[in-house]
């Protein structure tokens, strides 16, 4: 069963004349036990997504979809009240930049043992305080701090900025969460460092079975951590599928763009020859193309992406273009044919 | 001589002044050699804290050397105004944020006027005339001149502080980050306009990055920096392929693990 089922999930912002549809219609699943990413350059709506699954946008904001399915519950049906309880007992979200998102008045042994819900606890009054601190500690040494006391004591500007990550990490696996959602979380990280985060999540999805969404915006950083992935442009759906599909076989022409503009991902073109780029940037909200957004940046466009494309599924890769990228282009046509 | 910018023995190092018996100081460069050639691109590479910022900013201008030499052209850059009105001339720089590097309250035109009125003798017509021919090189149009920063897109604000650094037709530009918080696709585009720029007008760039993905594409030379010395330099080719200090090794292995998975 699928831990998460979407299907058409539209985000639109209200304005005094006129609704802007920030996201238009994608669809998100995800099984229990996957790491999926979610890639799309700044701007794609990438984090409003990730928001509106975890309920934390105001109500300038008004989403809907087709289907919201949370474990086979259906989210839609369920009053605030319930849906709250649901998500925050099953969903936890980490944010880039910790250092902002930790209180700096307040150490972090605090804000670790404010994060731990009462449920878990058992015995008398006298005896909960002690659990908590125990408690705290306990999830300090599951993200790999060792050195519990000193960074128990301290303060968010005291410790560096991927042990403030991991400070994050533990604080959102203190309800033992099913999916974390992971909003780039190694934004303006050392390298090395995003090693660590990246390997922590790993071992955590390994070790607990837990479910991660990985939100970034540089397809080339996740690929070697997600099993599958999603590619998102302008607030629209553009690709999914197994991490190798996507990286190997990309359909979609952003998806190609995107493979191709990692460096590391051309080694065979000569040094210092010019990268494959996509002319001009992402449409900002109050100007946006119709039909296909990609259109006025895409190589291929034709007259027919003036109308939104819909989504074809081709053995689990899903893609939303009328002309999709070469090779699949027979076997499509011939699984329709045998449809038919 | 055929250097463009040659670095003697450059080092810095600071000292606590709060302990009277045991003064200690903190070396962040020992003395460091590198020569840059015009239509080169010199990488540097390095863990945080290897001094690599600190070098860039000495090398600019706004941090002054405990000791050593900078040649461009041969002669050798003094702390004088004189002289440094003639580094920030020949040398520029492009910072990690453009966002935040750019005067929210100036508009464009007035952003790139400064550097021309505080180091040419231009008159009002030609500095326009000659931000507008900047603005083009650069794939923007004149007519941005009358927009602010914030009209602008993030890609197009990288190219507005490329202008900057470009508008005073300098030799070197050190570029300290500037393509890390960039979009990949906005990424490729800035790095094909650098190329492109480096053909026409010769320029050397001092490239200080954590992608060795782009080192390796943009850089003829290499240098790797761990806590203030140089543990490994050469072409970026071989320095890439066969490492030899375990820094360098360290480092690429953080990277090609990723590299190799991908392949598998």
């Amino acid at each position: 069963m699928n831990l998460l089922d979407i299907r058409n999930l539209s985000i639109e912002l209200i304005s005094d004349d006129k609704n802007i549809r920030a996201v238009d219609k994608v669809s998100l699943s995800m099984k229990e036990g996957e790491v999926r990413g979610l890639v799309g350059e700044s701007g794609s709506g990438k984090s409003l997504l990730a928001q509106a699954l975890v309920g934390v946008l105001n109500d300038k904001w008004h989403v809907h979809a087709d289907r919201f399915h949370w474990r086979g519950i259906d989210l839609l049906r369920l009053s605030i009240e319930e849906r709250k309880a649901v998500l925050s007992r099953d969903i936890a979200m980490i944010f880039q930049e910790p250092m902002a998102c930790l209180d700096p008045t307040t150490s972090i042994g605090e804000q670790l043992i404010e994060a731990i819900d009462s449920s878990q606890l058992s015995g008398f009054f006298w005896q909960k305080h002690q659990q908590r601190q125990l408690a705290a500690i306990r999830l300090l040494h599951k993200v790999g701090i060792k050195d519990h006391k000193t960074c128990l004591k301290s303060y968010p500007h005291q410790l560096t900025e991927a042990f403030c990550q991991r400070v994050m990490i533990a604080m959102a696996l203190a309800r033992r969460p099913i999916l974390l959602i992971a909003d780039e979380p190694t934004a303006a990280m050392e390298i090395t460092n995003e090693g660590q985060i990246f390997r922590l999540l790993a071992s955590l999805n390994q070790l607990k079975n837990m479910a991660i969404l990985l939100i970034s915006h540089d397809i080339e950083n996740i690929t070697s951590w997600t099993n599958t992935i999603t590619v998102m442009y302008s607030g629209q759906f553009v690709e999914a599928g197994t991490t190798s599909q996507i990286f190997s076989n990309p359909l979609h022409p952003y998806t190609r763009a995107l493979v191709d503009s990692s460096p590391s991902a051309n080694l065979h073109l000569p040094a210092k020859s010019r990268l494959k780029a996509l002319p001009g940037s992402i449409p900002i909200l109050q100007h946006l193309p119709i039909g296909c957004r990609l259109g006025p940046r895409c190589p291929r466009a034709h007259r027919a992406c003036v109308v939104a494309p819909s989504v074809t599924n081709f053995h689990g890769h899903e893609v939303s273009c009328h002309f999709p990228l070469t090779s699949l282009k027979k076997p499509r046509s011939k699984a329709i044919k045998e449809v038919c | 001589m055929s250097e463009l910018l040659e670095i003697k023995d450059l080092c810095k190092s600071y000292k606590h002044k709060n302990y009277w018996f045991n003064k200690k100081i903190t070396t962040v460069l020992s003395p460091i050699s590198f020569s840059v050639e015009a239509h080169q691109t010199l990488a540097i590479i390095g863990d945080t804290g290897s001094g690599k910022s600190t070098l860039a900013k000495i090398l600019v201008g706004a941090e002054q050397a405990s000791g050593g030499c900078i040649y461009l052209n041969g002669q050798a850059l003094q702390n004088t105004s004189t002289s440094f009105k003639q580094r920030c001339q020949h040398i520029r720089m492009i910072f990690q944020d453009s966002g935040t590097t750019l005067n929210p309250s100036l508009t464009i035109l007035q952003l790139l006027d400064e550097p021309l009125k505080l180091n040419t003798s231009f008159n009002e017509k030609k500095r326009i005339e000659l931000i507008r021919t900047t603005l083009q090189k650069v794939g923007l149009l004149g007519d941005h001149m009358n927009f602010y920063p914030h009209m602008l897109s993030g890609g197009q604000k990288q190219r507005i502080s490329l202008a900057r650094a470009i508008i005073l037709e300098p030799k070197v530009i050190i570029l300290d980050e500037a393509l890390a918080s960039l979009d990949p696709s906005l990424r490729s585009q800035m790095i094909n306009l650098l190329l492109d720029l480096q053909q026409q007008m010769g320029l050397a760039y001092i490239l200080i990055s954590h992608n060795l993905g782009i080192i390796r594409h943009f850089s003829d030379n290499i240098i790797v920096l761990s806590e203030g010395e140089i543990v490994e330099s050469g072409v970026t080719r071989e320095v890439m392929s066969k490492p030899k200090h375990k820094v360098t090794q360290k480092l690429l292995r953080n990277q090609g693990f990723q590299l190799n998975t991908k392949k598998a």
